[in-house]
């Protein structure tokens, strides 16, 4: 979220923006035309149901959207990870996602192959190598040693297929910490560029055994947006502040969010 | 006598009595999340939940609000990712029901999720797949939820997540492995599917619903068998388990 919210500062555009299954940060960069075309799963925000501003360009015209499924865009980063040109899947068969597409041609979508041993169909479907990638993690160490706590979806696979890796953390600390628990390490610092400091970071979304959702505010911006000009006094409110005086705002917030010890939310 | 519940309630109450004791759920976001935990917490107590995000056998004490909730964290078995839950899991068979919902379903239990209109200049863009495409294809079993409603059980203007695509086994050969939707609950009535045309089919009508109530609610005309059995009312403990338990600050229970 705190980086979406910089991109945005900088009014930085005509982004290409690729993932399984973002939330709301990336409904910010639709609002403020930070990205123009999408290669992602699922473009929501759950419980409240449409991302209203990527509901908004896309109606517009403005946005475009090739979709995949979670599964597909996992193996996509995964593979872009590894190496390889492409990764097969058992899905997408049979739907409308195998034949109808938006900026890419049908060819550079996908593939539907017979495999050669087995002769059995399944989609393959084209590795990613994004320029950048941004994830924001619970702790990282001073040589880039990234460790996450809970369950990373497809963060981990996204981070290690971007040619330039940035972490944002809620905590940095010494290696010595990272290096007692290893096990926990989920990107090696060898492979990671860039590391921040960002603690709330993840701001009004939840980050496990730090704070919890900001459901209310959820909420309140998802509301806010469904109109061009909600959305403006959001960006303003909201963004357009910087995230030192946005993070003074909702001081008093964070004590009623921080995570409960045992609970972790 | 005034009726003690929501058509909402009885839906999800519906859904959690055909989850079976030791099934394997791939819950999907929105009501399938409640339908898991409800039935968990009453005739399934062994059902294993896997939420795409990363939780594995989750047995969480508070409702998450999204699949990747910190909330499903608490005493889950694993905490993985979605190669894992949604590859080795899915994909490596393991799943014996997937849940989801959708926007628009057809009368082979095909799902909208991703546009109404047309896919290139929506009218209405909708989230998307999400795992939901990937449930459906590969869960052994899909189970689909939700309201019967005229602008919803319509010739899907996309399909998203593959139901029995064009009824008989055309399914199988699109390469597809599950064996496609077993049931559509609705909060009128729950369909099941004709076992060789794969037509969706009235199952069973939840009490004081008629057959042309349910055929006024949609725009595909389903099977309709001469003779249909009334759905069980809920009962005092299954509503009681839903509310106070499972979704006490009304976040998925609208009403």
């Amino acid at each position: 979220m705190a980086f979406s919210r910089e991109l945005i500062r900088q009014e930085k555009h005509d982004l290409h923006f690729v993932s399984s299954g973002p939330t709301l940060h990336t409904d910010l960069l639709a609002g403020a035309k930070v990205i123009s075309r999408m290669e992602i799963a699922y473009a929501g925000i759950e419980t409240v149901g449409s991302a209203p501003n990527i509901r908004r360009r896309v109606e517009e015209g403005r946005l475009l959207i090739e979709d995949y499924t979670n599964l597909a865009m996992a193996m996509r980063l995964y593979g872009g990870a590894l190496g390889v040109p492409f990764m097969p899947i058992k899905s997408i068969l049979g739907s409308d996602l195998e034949t109808k597409t938006t900026f890419r041609s049908a060819k550079e979508k996908l593939a539907l192959v017979e495999c050669p041993f087995t002769r059995e169909l399944v989609c393959l479907v084209p590795s990613i190598n994004p320029d950048f990638g941004v994830i924001q993690a619970q702790r990282v160490d001073t040589e880039g040693n990234v460790q996450i706590d809970d369950a990373p979806a497809s963060d981990v696979d996204g981070l290690k297929a971007s040619d330039v890796k940035i972490v944002l953390a809620e905590e940095i600390v010494s290696p010595a910490v990272i290096r007692r628990d290893p096990k926990k390490t989920a990107v090696p610092g060898l492979m990671v560029d860039y590391i921040v400091h960002a603690p709330w970071g993840a701001w009004p979304t939840a980050m496990y055994n730090c704070y919890d959702y900001d459901h209310e505010h959820i909420k309140y911006y998802a509301n806010k947006c469904e109109t061009e000009e909600g959305w403006e006094q959001y960006k303003r409110e909201w963004v357009d502040i910087g995230e030192e005086a946005l993070m003074e705002k909702i001081a008093q917030k964070m004590k009623t969010l921080k995570a409960r010890k045992g609970l972790g939310y | 006598m005034a009726k003690k519940y929501t058509n909402q309630e009885l839906m999800v109450i519906c859904g959690a009595r055909l989850i079976w004791d030791g099934a394997v759920v791939f819950a999907g976001t929105g009501l399938p999340v409640i339908v898991s935990m409800l039935a968990q917490h009453t005739r399934a107590p062994n059902a294993k939940i896997v939420y795409e995000g990363g939780n594995i056998d989750a047995k969480n004490k508070d409702l998450p609000i999204s699949v990747s909730d910190p909330r499903l964290m608490l005493n889950c078995a694993a905490a993985l990712d979605i190669r894992a839950t949604l590859g080795e899991i899915l994909q490596g068979g393991y799943v014996d029901i997937g849940f989801i919902g959708g926007a628009q379903i057809d009368h082979y239990g095909n799902v909208n999720s991703t546009v109404i209109g047309k896919y290139r200049r929506p009218k209405i863009r909708l989230p998307g797949s999400g795992g939901a495409n990937d449930i459906a294809s590969l869960a052994k079993n899909t189970f689909i939820i939700s309201k019967l409603e005229k602008r919803k059980f319509v010739k899907c203007d996309y399909i998203t997540s593959p139901g029995h695509l064009k009824g008989g086994n055309s399914r199988q050969k699109a390469g597809l492995r599950g064996n496609g939707p077993k049931y559509i609950i609705t909060d009128l009535c729950v369909f099941d599917f004709d076992p060789r045309s794969k037509k969706a089919r009235i199952k069973s009508l939840h009490p004081g619903v008629t057959k042309k109530m349910v055929l006024k609610n949609m725009r595909w005309r389903p099977i309709v068998p001469w003779k249909i059995p009334q759905t069980k009312p809920p009962t005092k403990e299954e509503l009681k388990i839903l509310r106070e338990k499972v979704d006490p600050r009304k976040i998925y229970l609208k009403g």
